[in-house]
């Protein structure tokens, strides 16, 4: 049963003194209610409290840190089966995996790439997680040394070791046990070894299990054992079983009909042998952390964009601050191109202008997160916004001419924003890819029909 | 131990059949049934319950066509009954979608033309076809009319109804017996209300395919991938008026910068990508018509929708 607000503010200490992150103890009431915090931030709860709070008031699904330093992860933490009833928070770690029978030098350039690679979208870094050495030798001493090469990277990227046998885990853990590494996987057979290590280096674990009374005998197995950082491998055979598995235990742990089940989900998708299909089917369902081999270029980017997608809050599109934005060095007679606050909008003509090599303004109006198109079919782009932007953010203290570009697709507008401004508006092209050659000739020409011969 | 899934599901997706064979009075080598569905995608019991179709999509005025998709194909896309033969043969798509993109050139009038090129594809082609005929209000009546006739018996799929313009669409279909896209701007009760007003003027339900738009990935497609679900999830709860098959066609997806300006070392590759994790999340949210235009997808997103059917383990959830 889900308790109040005020019926836990009761049960808490009362002393404000912010410890759990949180300004009151009413304000952390608040959060335990919707589920959004842990009981445990609160140091000074009893363990009546304690008890009497903890079952019904932890996020269904817990939160797990794996990694340490700049690159860690959190995953779990979710509260939903489908983004529209709320949204997702945690975005899927990807990690890319190694066999500690490779060379060492290509586990070294694998950890680099890693460590290295962004894809810059719509103003987010996008990047992979980490990495997963796998013991495929069968050696405890090789796997120690590979993990020790992925070390020597410095990448700071959370490991995940994947091992069935203790031994090599532990030889490994030598290199890495302070990071909180994630490690792989406790099973019926092996899970009091997998505990007493997990416990001992504090490290996250996944237990592994293809059935749901499996997953929960080893949830509570582990918990007996004093590990509570779990992630569940629900140990697919195909890309159905994934789908099937991961959606009963999403939705068994979000109704806390099973709150054993109340972890984020493991998926090795280099084992499916349909990588970019599993890694897609992942990403939207329920996977927390995904393995992957090395992606190539074009799969990696379209992965990073569906997680960025799908990871966003519907309810409010990823926007910019409405003002005026500068590209290079502008002059008062540089040109002013009008567009809206959505930021993919933003930054792709951005990207086009700085390209362009013509230092320019760019105004950008509050059309609340709209694309330019949207925004125009909505009637959220009008020319009163217009008017009224120019004014606010002082846009005729910055240049002397009178000219406003407007994107392609605003053309309905172009006369009512001339006759509400009294700038003469100049319609660009469509397609931003276009803007550079229409600054370079048109806007040219324009200026210069109107300037002074010198 | 049993566990109780408990969606409380209780409606159903209405069914929708796509091409007419020799005993139903066509001459396609194939018919299709979609729908049917009485869970979310894929987690049905029943193992009858079919794959997502794969649809090719190719035009007869390539002007209007991706670069990557013409590079790829070279000649083929000037050669309309070869380029249907091979998405058939060779590429084996379950379907061929037809853009008649001829009619977009400025001022066309060239009706006749329509049912030349519909009849050309047909006896190209024995798969089931989808037919998209023109753009503008000026002339759908007629393109749609003679797209109908001259697909006669043959059960197309004709497209595209959009709220503005459903009429000379339905007229179509209702006259030659089709099935018809219904076009709302992603966006579920937009999607509902040109259903109602689908109804309205006589179309029965099980001629209706709901395309809720698909922006491409990383240009709107969650809002997409919510309304698919959306869509789904009320169908199943019961709202009759949203209980069709859905189709998502990624065509946007060639267009974006990350796909156009990729490196052309490797730009088939971006694009296959692309569009197929585009097809797979589309198909995962409810899509049962996933329509692509370079033919490396095809078999790429056959082989992961047959993956994705398959169970290995006992059932242990009701
Ligand atoms: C995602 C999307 C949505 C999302 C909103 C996303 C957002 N944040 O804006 C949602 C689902 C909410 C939505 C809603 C609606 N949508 Co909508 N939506 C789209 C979709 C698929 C993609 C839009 C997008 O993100 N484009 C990418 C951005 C980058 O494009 P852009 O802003 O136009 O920028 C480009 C150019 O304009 C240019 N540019 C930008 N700025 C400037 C400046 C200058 C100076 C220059 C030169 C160029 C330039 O550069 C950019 C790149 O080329 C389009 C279809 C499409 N393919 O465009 C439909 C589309 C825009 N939507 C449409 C409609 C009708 C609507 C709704 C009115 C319908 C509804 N569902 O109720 C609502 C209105 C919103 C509301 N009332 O809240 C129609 C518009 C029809 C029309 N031609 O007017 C479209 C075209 C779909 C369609 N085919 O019917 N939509
Ligand atoms: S840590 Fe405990 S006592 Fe301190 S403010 Fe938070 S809830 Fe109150």
């Amino acid at each position: 049963m889900a308790l109040k607000a005020l019926d836990i503010y009761k049960l808490l200490p009362k002393k404000n003194c912010k410890e759990c992150g949180d300004p009151t103890c009413l304000t952390f009431a608040m959060k335990l209610a919707g589920g959004k915090a842990d009981v445990d931030l609160c140091p000074y709860l009893d363990d009546a409290a304690k008890a009497m709070l903890g079952a019904s008031t932890r996020p269904p699904i817990r939160l797990i840190r794996i990694g340490f330093g700049e690159r860690f992860i959190k995953v779990g933490e979710e509260n939903v089966l489908y983004r529209h009833e709320k949204t997702f928070y945690h975005p899927p770690g990807i990690v890319f995996k190694v066999d500690d029978t490779m060379p060492l030098e290509d586990i070294a350039a694998v950890t680099r790439r890693v460590r290295d690679e962004t894809l810059t979208r719509v103003g987010s870094d996008l990047r992979f997680n980490g990495i997963a050495i796998e013991n495929t030798s069968g050696s405890p001493e090789r796997f120690g040394e590979a993990v020790a090469a992925v070390e020597k990277q410095e990448a700071h990227l959370p490991p995940i070791l994947i091992a069935n046998d203790p031994a090599a885990l532990s030889a490994a853990l030598v290199h890495c046990g302070t990071y909180r590494p994630l490690l792989h996987a406790a099973t019926k057979e092996n899970c009091k070894e997998m505990c007493a290590l997990a416990k001992q280096h504090g490290a996250p674990l996944v237990i592994r299990s293809d059935t749901v009374d499996g997953l929960v005998q080893l949830v509570k197995d582990s918990a007996a054992l004093g590990v509570q950082d779990l992630v569940l491998d629900p140990a697919p055979a195909s890309l159905g079983d994934f789908l099937r598995r991961t959606t009963e235990i999403r939705q068994l742990a979000i109704t806390r009909s099973v709150p054993e089940l109340g972890f984020p989900v493991y998926f090795d998708t280099a084992k499916t042998g349909l990588q970019d299909a599993a890694l897609a089917l992942g990403i939207t369902k329920y996977a927390s952390v995904i393995i992957t081999r090395p992606l190539m270029p074009g799969s990696a980017k379209a992965a990073l964009t569906l997680r960025q997608n799908i990871y966003t809050d519907p309810q409010k599109p990823i926007q910019m601050t409405p003002g005026l934005y500068r590209v290079g060095n502008p002059d008062k007679n540089a040109p002013v191109l009008m567009t809206v606050n959505f930021s993919l909008t933003f930054f792709t003509l951005q990207g086009y202008l700085e390209s362009s090599q013509v230092p320019c303004f760019m105004l950008i109006v509050d059309t609340e997160g709209l694309s330019v198109l949207t925004a125009v079919a909505a009637g959220k782009l009008s020319e009163m916004l217009v008017r009224d932007s120019i004014k606010k953010f002082a846009l005729e203290d910055e240049v002397t001419h009178r000219k406003l570009i407007i994107p392609g697709y605003a053309s309905p507008l172009s006369g009512r924003i001339e006759d509400a401004t009294s700038w003469k508006v100049m319609v660009g092209p469509r397609d931003a890819a276009e803007i550079g050659d229409y600054l370079h000739n048109e806007w040219k020409k324009e200026q210069g029909a109107t300037s002074p011969p010198e | 131990m049993a566990y109780d899934l408990s969606f409380g599901w209780t409606g159903t997706i209405g069914e929708v059949t796509l091409g007419a064979t020799k005993t139903d009075g066509g001459t396609r080598s194939i018919s299709y049934r979609i729908g049917g569905g009485s869970t979310l995608p894929f987690l049905e019991e029943s193992p009858v319950s079919p794959s997502p179709l794969i649809a090719y999509e190719i035009c007869d005025k390539p002007v209007f066509w991706s670069p990557i998709v013409k590079d790829y194909c070279g000649d083929l896309v000037n050669n309309l009954s070869e380029w249907a033969k091979t998405a058939t043969t060779t590429y084996k798509a379950d379907l061929v979608r037809l853009h008649l993109t001829s009619t977009k050139t400025r001022d066309f009038s060239d009706i006749a033309s329509v049912a030349k090129t519909v009849e050309t594809v047909l006896s190209a082609t024995p798969l089931p076809l989808i037919i998209e005929g023109s753009n503008e209000p000026k002339i759908d009546s007629e393109v749609f009319l003679k797209c109908g006739e001259a697909g006669q018996g043959e059960r197309l799929c004709l497209g595209t109804a959009e709220a503005g313009r459903y009429r000379s669409v339905a007229a179509a279909a209702l006259a030659y017996n089709h099935s018809i896209i219904a076009q709302s701007p992603i966006d579920i009760n937009l999607a509902k209300q040109l259903n109602i007003l689908l109804r309205e003027i006589g179309v029965p339900r099980d001629q209706i395919i709901i395309d809720p738009y698909t922006g491409a990935l990383g240009y709107g497609f969650e809002y997409s991938y919510s309304a698919m679900e959306r869509i789904r999830f009320s169908a199943l709860k019961g709202d009759s008026d949203l209980a069709m098959p859905m189709i998502c066609s990624a065509a946007d997806t060639l267009t974006i910068k990350e796909v156009r300006e990729a490196d052309p070392a490797i730009i088939d590759d971006v694009a296959v990508a692309w569009e197929f994790s585009t097809g797979v999340a589309a198909a995962v949210a409810g899509a049962e018509i996933i329509c692509v235009r370079h033919p490396k997808t095809i078999g790429l997103l056959r082989d992961a929708f047959t993956n994705m059917k398959k169970r290995s383990s006992a059932k242990e959830v009701q």
